[in-house]
């Protein structure tokens, strides 16, 4: 048998080696656009993603429905009960729009913090390898869509966008472990709770939601949205729920673990939210400087 | 058309592992396996199999290049350890007979080493925070058993078509 590494082969391996590690070092820093190669290549492989996605995810949604119309009579019923409680919230959320309404015409307000501008998009792939968190879907640049906006599916927060070529981006879901991946979110009760959302814990099946104060209360099942601080994502978009609290390790803060309430994995359609006002206005800005 | 003909097959495997993870994998939280298609890399160890190992090193690294820019943040993880899977399985494969049992064998071990390039390289990066009994029984296997699958699915018509490759090779 010869040898299973020559000498030449050795230096071959470690030279590789070096060039694996500059590689990495020269990724890992957070670059805010791509260069112009990347653009291109990802623009091309998501037009053939396109035109592969949707048969694939018609046959997909072929069997969903064979296996949805065992649970369709149940459902059915639930739905109805469901759709009188409906009915009661409508109608105190039609009133409490008036009032709100009202109330900010007496203060002369009319731009809002929450106004926020929607884009909509279909997803047309996923990372294969599920370390690596990311799914892509159809729209780009070219439709106005900029890194850090935040995207939504219609139940609640998935992520945010990462980086964006001509005609299609890549979005960041939040259970990516990524370090630079991290929000701010508020526990939704009497008095808001803050904390930062920080990657998935695969074991537990849930969100991690670090650095409560170690004196806040919280309960299972209550809702975390987002806060809307650091003006990039809009407030009060619904996060999840918590099912689970434990003092940290050095017992300084609170870790709880969140149920997200949009369902990671089947996503088709999510919305691209824009921040229509920016949090200082910058008139005002420069007449301080002044 | 002969010459694209095997870069296209690849590609399109490389692309369809997008759309099956999306449209197809289950999700279902109580079994919470991690099915990873790995189509384009079986079908490179093929190549370095039974065409020979340069080809196969170098479409492991265009591959390993494509999957690092288009499905990850960081380039050279896939760069590095497909190419590499490429070449330890080709050299493997010179001193055993090909046959369908040997080649399933084969492309398991090779997918399991480009596996573990993956996970130690995300590891030490710190995008996987796996434990390592967990990768092994929740993602390994599963992924093995999928790609295994794929294996015997294109054995016949695949190696067909690599053996003409190869005479036409010879001819030049």
């Amino acid at each position: 048998m010869p040898q299973f590494f020559s000498n030449k082969r050795l230096i071959i391996l470690l030279v590789s080696i070096i060039i694996l590690v500059a590689l990495i070092g020269f990724s890992m820093k957070k670059r805010e656009s791509l260069t112009l190669p990347e653009q291109f290549l990802k623009d091309s492989a998501g037009l053939t993603q396109t035109i592969f996605y949707k048969p694939a995810n018609t046959l997909a949604g072929f069997f969903e429905n064979l296996a949805e119309m065992k649970q369709l009579y149940k459902e059915n019923q639930m739905l109805k009960a469901r759709l009188d409680e409906y009915a009661k919230l409508y109608v105190q959320y039609e009133e409490v729009k008036k009032t709100n309404e009202t109330l900010k015409a007496q203060l002369d307000k009319e731009e809002d913090l929450t106004d926020f501008k929607v884009r909509e998009g279909t997803v047309i792939g996923r990372s294969p390898d599920q370390w690596n968190q990311f799914i892509y879907i159809n729209k780009g640049e070219k439709d106005g869509i900029k890194p850090k906006m935040a995207v939504i599916s219609p139940q609640g927060f998935i992520g945010k966008v990462t980086n964006v070529s001509l005609f299609q981006s890549t979005v960041q879901l939040i259970s990516d472990n990524d370090r630079t991946n991290r929000f701010s979110a508020i526990v939704q009760g009497e008095k808001n709770i803050f904390g930062t959302i920080e990657g998935y814990d695969a074991k537990k099946q849930a969100l991690v939601f670090k650095k409560i104060p170690v004196d806040a209360k919280i309960k299972k099942g209550q809702k975390v949205i987002t806060s809307g601080l650091g003006d990039v994502f809009p407030p009060n978009l619904l996060i999840g729920e918590v099912i689970d609290i434990e003092p940290d390790e050095v017992g300084l803060t609170q870790t709880a673990y969140l149920k997200p309430s949009a369902d990671l994995y089947d996503i088709d359609h999510v919305m691209v939210l824009e921040r229509e006002m920016p949090a200082v206005d910058e008139s005002l800005r420069e007449k301080e400087e002044e | 058309m002969k010459k694209v003909f095997l870069p296209f097959l690849i590609y399109l495997a490389f692309i369809s592992e997008s759309s099956l993870v999306q449209a197809f994998l289950p999700h279902d939280n109580s079994m919470d396996w991690q099915l990873v298609p790995r189509f384009s890399m079986v079908l490179i160890l093929f190549v370095a199999m039974y065409v020979n190992t340069t080809y196969g090193l170098l479409y492991g690294l265009a591959f390993g290049l494509l999957t690092d820019l288009l499905y990850t943040d960081i380039i050279g993880v896939y760069l590095f350890s497909m190419a590499a899977t490429a070449y330890i399985t080709s050299i493997f494969s010179r001193y055993l007979f090909g046959n369908l049992i040997v080649t399933l064998l084969l492309s398991v071990v090779g997918v399991s080493i480009l596996e573990f390039f993956v996970y130690g390289l995300n590891s030490l990066i710190g995008i996987s925070t796996q434990m390592l009994d967990v990768f092994l029984y929740k993602r390994l296997l599963p992924t093995l058993i999928l790609n295994g699958f794929f294996a015997i699915l294109i054995y016949y018509p695949f190696v067909k078509q690599l053996n003409q490759i190869k005479d036409t090779l010879k001819e030049n």
